[in-house]
């Protein structure tokens, strides 16, 4: 019976440690960088932004048009949809030095890079 | 009067596919390279598969059709097409599964019965995590694949059997000019064992490796070229060694919409060898050509 009971239970623990594993990234023990830019007239403000490396990084996009944006980027692999006149966090993995480019999906001529140092 | 020939007709093929590609490579350096947006290598180099793993919280549904065409004799046509949904659930993984649909069109080949039939074949799923990652600083990304495969309708002979079968690849692809030129590396190594109707159980292997090139010649179209080596062995721990073939081809790519894209590719063997048979080529594991067609929608 203690058998039947403790076996799935472990199971699942190891199951749910191995999908924890899968998630983390090495930097998320660590504190966060966090990036402000605000979208606005379809321009980023700043368009270059910097963060140091091997850190997480937050960005923190506040869309002050009047209509809907993607942000975007390939090399940092995320993409969010932000509403008008709203908010969007996008949480980025602990980065190597390097130029990350970054842009509107909804309007890809908009850019904006972020330098890690 | 006629203007001289330089080649021959069987022999034009050659310098017209160079003067093609150092047209597009005239043609892409008219461009700047530096304004184009990044682009996803996961599928620009034909059946060579590029380190990309998608962007976070990104889904796909593709149709991807690889179909293998030619034996030593009579005709052989045979397709198979994954129907599959594919995710990143992080910035390090993807996850992709589906159905497997297969056809076979087969008459007068030695040692295979004849055959005209489609159906479901099976189901797949393939986990990729990005092992080494690209940064401006760093050309080179790498992405560990593992793709187990069940199916019920056997890939070369079109009958009914059970096979499991388990593909795990190194893929590995550098960006030799930025947004502009990408090499592309595969290492393959696919177990796999097969119950036949008549309880036979035949175990084989797969080994071999790839490189490609590809060259964005505008923001939306790569064009290129892969060649790869395969061995084939009677045994999963690669003792029993049967046979191998080089296989050589074009690809290409087509970015339609920042949410839709194809990818096209062609390969023909031009070299093999099957142990204890010394006729070129090997057609008993492998075949003549080889093509894929793959079209993919994001959102």
């Amino acid at each position: 019976m203690f058998d039947q009971i403790t076996m799935p239970r472990n199971l699942i623990l190891a199951m749910a440690g191995a999908i924890a594993l899968l998630y983390a990234s090495p930097g998320q023990a660590q504190q966060a960088a966090e990036v402000q830019l605000t979208y606005s007239n379809s321009q980023f403000q700043p368009s270059e932004v910097r963060a140091p490396a091997d850190r997480p990084v937050v960005f923190r996009v506040r869309n002050l048009d009047a209509k809907a944006m993607e942000f975007e980027s390939k090399s940092l692999r995320v993409e969010k949809v932000i509403a008008a006149k709203s908010e969007g966090v996008i949480n980025v993995r602990a980065l190597k030095p390097g130029r990350y480019e970054f842009y509107d999906d909804f309007n890809d001529k908009v850019r904006g890079a972020l330098t890690v140092q | 009067m006629r203007a001289p020939k330089l080649f021959g007709r069987h022999h034009t093929s050659l310098p017209c596919a160079l003067a093609s590609l150092l047209c597009l490579t005239g043609a892409a350096h008219a461009d700047d390279a530096s304004t184009w947006l990044e682009i996803e290598t996961k599928y620009i180099f034909g059946f060579t598969t590029g380190s990309g793993i998608g962007i976070e919280g990104e889904k796909e549904f593709t149709v991807d059709t690889i179909g293998r065409f030619g034996k030593r004799d009579g005709h052989y046509a045979a397709t198979e097409t994954k129907y599959e949904y594919e995710f990143t659930p992080s910035q390090f993984v993807q996850i992709e599964f589906g159905a497997l649909g297969s056809t076979h069109n087969i008459g007068a080949v030695t040692d295979l019965d004849g055959r005209n039939a489609a159906g479901f074949a099976g189901g797949f799923a393939e986990f990729r995590y990005l092992a080494v990652e690209r940064t401006s600083n760093n050309p080179l990304s790498v992405t560990l694949a593992f793709e187990p495969n069940v199916r019920l309708i056997d890939e070369t002979t079109g009958e009914r059997v059970h096979n499991y079968e388990f593909e795990t690849t190194v893929n590995a692809d550098l960006e030799v000019l930025k947004n502009r030129l990408y090499a592309g590396f595969n290492l393959l190594y696919e177990p796999e064992v097969t119950w036949t109707a008549i309880d036979e159980t035949v175990r084989e292997a797969t080994f071999g490796g790839s490189a490609a090139l590809s060259l964005r010649i505008v923001p939306n179209v790569l064009v290129g070229g892969e060649v790869w080596y395969l061995r084939h062995y009677d045994s999963p721990t690669l003792s029993a060694f049967t046979g191998d073939a080089v296989m050589l081809g074009p690809t290409l790519y087509v970015q339609f919409t920042s949410k839709m894209f194809m990818t096209a590719a062609w390969n023909a063997q031009v070299w093999g060898r099957e142990v204890g048979n010394s006729l070129p080529l090997n057609l008993t594991e492998f075949q003549r050509h080889r093509a894929r067609l793959k079209f993919a929608w994001e959102f």
